[in-house]
């Protein structure tokens, strides 16, 4: 065995560096001291409806050091969420409690609710210790037995949750319980990139369940289950779990007050179709203090107002009514506005690192059900040319107020991956070395346009959303007309997104756009290095090869490919972090080669907006979806200076 | 009467039941359906979606099944048991969600309708009346002016105005801590302080259209004899105007009031989007973006039902106000 107590793997490496460097307290330097609690729960206490603090605290709390300093309790932090559906809002900032999480660098795994780990030599088998008498927020003890249910539920065919590595069909797991605080996983084939599944945001399945509560609608531990589920008006006990405990669709979570949680604040209003806001409010059992034994959170209520309305959202935070938030209001359009705005409503910006690699790369389709333009775009004399032909200072200049840099689909330069030829290769703007990258790819200019070797016409429809990303419609015009000028045919194709998907597996689509994720988090999402999952448009029959899904549309990849394809399935059995990180170099050794994906520049700098009495923010927040910001910069310790 | 009225009874079940069919096939044209679009979504926020939940879910919703079996289920719950279905999205049986929100949007929208007709019925009047004078003038540029502001503009112009002047924004119906409050003095308070907006931002549209057509159909009317016949009977100006031609103008009026509920709902939807009124609009506009079929069939539907059932309420209006209707049928 070897002890794996904090380090797991490189990920976005020394980021946003100083400010709060050794900032966080181990579990271990928690002595046994006098803990204090809330203002609001001393009512409670007194009269007897809770349990002093040092009972609803575990043996040994997770102690968390404060970003600036020890803060004061009390406030309501203020949101707003877009229309009904927003529960993402509610993930980045209250549901970020995992087994463990990453630190505030997302360099490190650090213990969350499990106090330790032990990884086995053949990365088989993962043994965690969670902290001793950890409480669900209605003060029931949080056990391995929840732990266990939940994989159970998970594992069930009859029920269509599903998460992650729970229920890989590729390396099934199981569970032995040693007692109600230890519990090993086991894995059939070695697994190096579980820890990193459980740090990120998918990971807080296992810890969500709680068997007293959602053991009751399952038939195995309530023979009564199905009856009452009919009784309720549901065809069928998994219809009635995913409303009370919801692990098929998040939506439902937040809609049932009941449902037991391990988040530092619980749900008091919840999000339902007609709610015009949801509340939650501290949870008194929250297993963290700070250094000085006051238990987190500080603040005791965070209020989120449910908008339809952008421009609703956008004037509240310039009046002050927000006191944090950068989902949705902090746009590029947006930050001048802001900024001019920042006295009158007492806030200020801090700066968000977006986690993404590029605001618009161009998928050719390689698997087109066309065998001329297949050969095409696969061709990478033919992707080059193109490249050279877009002009991306001119549309960084006029779309983004020229902020950003030419870029390919590369990893960021904050990443430990970042490889300056394979993020700049072919980006500078040249006519004619496009000219003759196209020819040499085989294509004739007659005239205006250049058509296929045989004399056809060539035009390349690429598929765009304008619904999620206003910009993108205004790049894709500017490339439109760059493009043209290269003798190049574009036509752009704007459709409704359920029909953007719908595409996909049949094949015909010449190229779709998106935003280029995974470029700080490289290894968990590489779909544009490689032909990695359903999102890779690019190769989308070569990776339902590689994962076994829609298997009537898969093809067997090309040689690089497989390559790539073998080498991240040893990366996935790999428990050591610096071989983890020397495969996933190749990988991308094998992309900068073969090209297959085109970017247009990286994006500019994000911003968040904070109230000026809210303190112990982090100045610079990495921005990533599996890496929730802000949830792991400890919202639990921001707190209203008074 | 009663003939006439299993008549138009009669008529409206069938109408009703075509507004369903034709609403579900609707809804059901796009490609995809609810979980391919809700893919697309949290795929766009930087999630990804388990392929296999997806799969099971299509099942377990039944949403591969052909279009007259969904059909044929929905309708059937709802003439049996008034069950409308459940809201994919919600996971909520759709009666749950939609009736707060179809009342909100009547209280807005009949307070909407109120201050348009007090407004407009006697600035038309007045417009008709005095012909070509500096008010008819007057009120014509304003007319016309209302009617051509988009009424989206018009709220984004009042929610910038607020911030700019008195720092406060202009949105939703209520302040938070009156939000899930009982009614009281302090809350209807708080209502009309935030409501005004959104009425004014309503009424606006229509009471240009009411004023033109109350101009116009008064100076119809009172070119006709029997006017001329009250003046020279010695009726003061007032009552010869208000007893006889403006009863006849109103007619039209009249006969459209079922259609306003319906149009003041879609009329609405992007202003209740703009200034996040909780009403049926952004609902349904909601529900059809992500193909939520129950939620928006049902929506749909209640429109339909409504309407059918304000024009059999203008019809028995119309018959009571004029008399030309009640007796034209014998």
């Amino acid at each position: 065995m070897m002890k794996q107590g904090l380090r797991s793997g490189p990920r976005a490496g020394h980021l946003v560096t100083a400010t709060f460097a050794a900032i966080l307290g181990l579990g271990t330097s928690a002595l046994a001291q006098e803990y204090s609690q809330a203002p609001m729960l001393d009512d409670l206490v007194a009269s007897g409806e809770l349990p002093p603090v040092e009972e609803r605290l575990p043996a040994n709390p997770l102690v968390v050091e404060p970003v600036e300093s020890v803060g004061q309790y009390g406030g309501t932090w203020r949101s707003g969420l877009r229309g009904g559906g927003d529960n993402a809002w509610i993930g980045r900032t209250i549901a970020y409690d995992g087994l463990v999480r990453y630190d505030r660098n997302w360099d490190q795994i650090i213990p969350n609710i499990a106090e330790s780990w032990e990884v086995s030599d053949d990365a088989r088998s993962y043994t965690f210790e969670l902290r001793e008498g950890l409480k669900w927020n209605n003060g029931e003890p949080f056990t391995t037995e929840d732990i266990a249910f939940a994989i159970e539920l998970m594992q069930d065919e009859a029920y269509p949750g599903s998460a992650g590595f729970i229920d890989n069909p590729q390396n099934p797991v199981s569970i032995e319980i040693e007692d109600e605080n230890t519990f090993t996983l086991v894995f059939e084939q070695p697994n190096g990139t579980v820890l990193d599944e459980l740090a990120s945001v998918n990971g807080i399945t296992i810890v969500s369940l709680n068997k007293n509560y959602c053991g009751q609608f399952y038939p195995k531990y309530n023979p009564d289950a199905e009856a009452l589920a009919t009784e309720m008006g549901f065809e069928g006990w998994a219809l009635l779990m995913e409303n009370k405990c919801a692990w098929a669709i998040e939506q439902e979570r937040w809609a049932n007050p009941d449902l037991p949680m391990m988040n530092a604040w619980m749900l008091t209003e919840p999000l339902t179709g007609d709610a015009t806001r949801v509340v939650f409010e501290r949870n008194p059992y929250y297993f963290k203090v700070d250094p000085e034994g006051n238990q987190y959170p500080y603040i005791d209520r965070l209020e989120m107002r449910v908008s339809e309305s952008l421009e609703e959202l956008t004037l509240m935070a310039l009046n002050g009514e927000i006191d944090f938030q950068d989902r949705h209001i902090a746009t590029t359009i947006n930050r001048p506005l802001f900024f001019d705005g920042q006295e009158q409503g007492d806030y200020r910006l801090g700066s968000n690192v977006l986690s993404n690699s590029n605001t618009l790369l161009i998928q050719l389709n390689f698997n087109h059900v066309d065998e001329a333009k297949r050969e095409l775009f696969q061709n990478k004399d033919f992707r080059i040319g193109l490249s050279h032909a877009i002009d991306r200072q001119e549309i960084i200049d006029v779309v983004f107020t020229g902020q950003g840099e030419p870029f390919q689909v590369a990893p960021r330069p904050e990443s430990p991956f970042y490889d300056e030829e394979l993020a700049k290769q072919y980006t500078e703007y040249d006519p004619e070395l496009a000219a003759e990258y196209l020819e040499k790819a085989g294509l004739v200019r007659n005239g205006e346009f250049y058509t296929m070797p045989d004399g056809s016409p060539l035009t390349i429809t690429i598929d765009t959303i304008a619904a999620f990303r206003a910009e993108w419609v205004d790049m894709l015009e500017l490339i439109q007309l760059q493009l043209a000028a290269a003798g190049i045919n574009v036509e752009i194709n704007t459709i409704d997104r359920t029909l953007f998907y719908d595409k996909r597996p049949l094949g015909e689509y010449d190229a779709q756009v998106w935003q280029g994720d995974g470029g700080l988090d490289v290894i968990q999402e590489p779909r544009y290095y490689f032909p990695a999952n359903g999102e890779s448009v690019w190769a989308f029959r070569w990776q339902a090869w590689y994962n076994g899904t829609t298997p009537e549309v898969a093809e067997e990849p090309v040689d690089w490919a497989k390559e790539q394809m073998d080498l991240y399935t040893q990366l996935r059995q790999e428990g050591d972090p610096e071989a983890r990180a020397a495969l996933m170099k190749q990988i991308l050794a094998i992309t900068k080669e073969q090209f297959p994906v085109i970017g247009v520049s990286m994006p500019g700098p994000g911003y968040y907006i904070a109230k000026n009495n809210l303190r112990n923010v982090a100045d610079n927040m990495l921005h990533g979806w599996l890496f929730p910001t802000p949830a792991p910069y400890d919202p639990f310790q921001w707190y209203f200076e008074q | 009467m009663l003939r006439f009225l299993t008549g138009r009874l009669f008529s409206m079940v069938v109408t009703i039941w075509a507004v369903s069919f034709v609403a579900f096939a609707i809804i059901q044209l796009p490609p995809g359906d609810y979980l391919t679009t809700y893919l697309a979504t949290i795929s766009a926020q930087g999630e990804r979606a388990d392929p296999r939940a997806i799969e099971a879910l299509r099942q377990q919703y039944g949403l591969g099944q052909p279009y007259l079996v969904q059909y044929w289920k929905w309708i059937t719950g709802i003439v049996l048991h008034g069950d409308f279905g459940r809201s994919f999205e919600w996971n909520a049986p759709v009666t749950e969600l939609i009736w707060g929100r179809l009342g909100n949007s009547i209280l807005l929208e009949g307070l909407a309708v109120v201050v348009m007709w007090f407004v407009a019925l006697p600035i038309g009047v007045y417009a008709a009346v005095r012909k070509y004078s500096l008010g008819d003038y007057l009120a014509t540029i304003f007319g016309f002016l209302g009617l051509a502001v988009p009424n989206f503009l018009f709220a984004l112009v009042l929610m910038y105005l607020g911030y700019v002047w008195f720092g406060t924004t202009l949105g939703g119906l209520f302040s938070p801590e009156f939000e899930n409050a009982r009614w009281s003095l302090p809350r209807i308070w708080d209502f009309f302080s935030h409501a005004w907006a959104p009425i004014v931002v309503l009424a606006t549209a229509g009471t240009a259209q009411l004023i033109r057509i109350m101009r116009a159909n008064l100076l119809d009317e009172l070119k006709k004899p029997y006017v001329t016949t009250a003046r020279s009977k010695g009726l003061p100006e007032w009552k010869v105007i208000l007893k006889y031609p403006v009863r006849v103008a109103l007619n039209p009026l009249v006969s459209t009031i079922g259609w306003l509920l319906p149009t003041l709902v879609s009329s609405s939807v992007i202003v209740s989007v703009v200034m996040n009124l909780p009403t049926a609009g952004p609902m349904l506009l909601r529900s059809l973006t992500s193909q939520d079929m129950y939620l928006a069939g049902a929506i749909i539907m209640l429109l339909g039902v409504l309407t059918v059932i304000g024009t059999l309420i203008s019809d028995l209006i119309l018959a009571w106000i004029d008399p030309r209707i009640r007796y034209g049928g014998n």
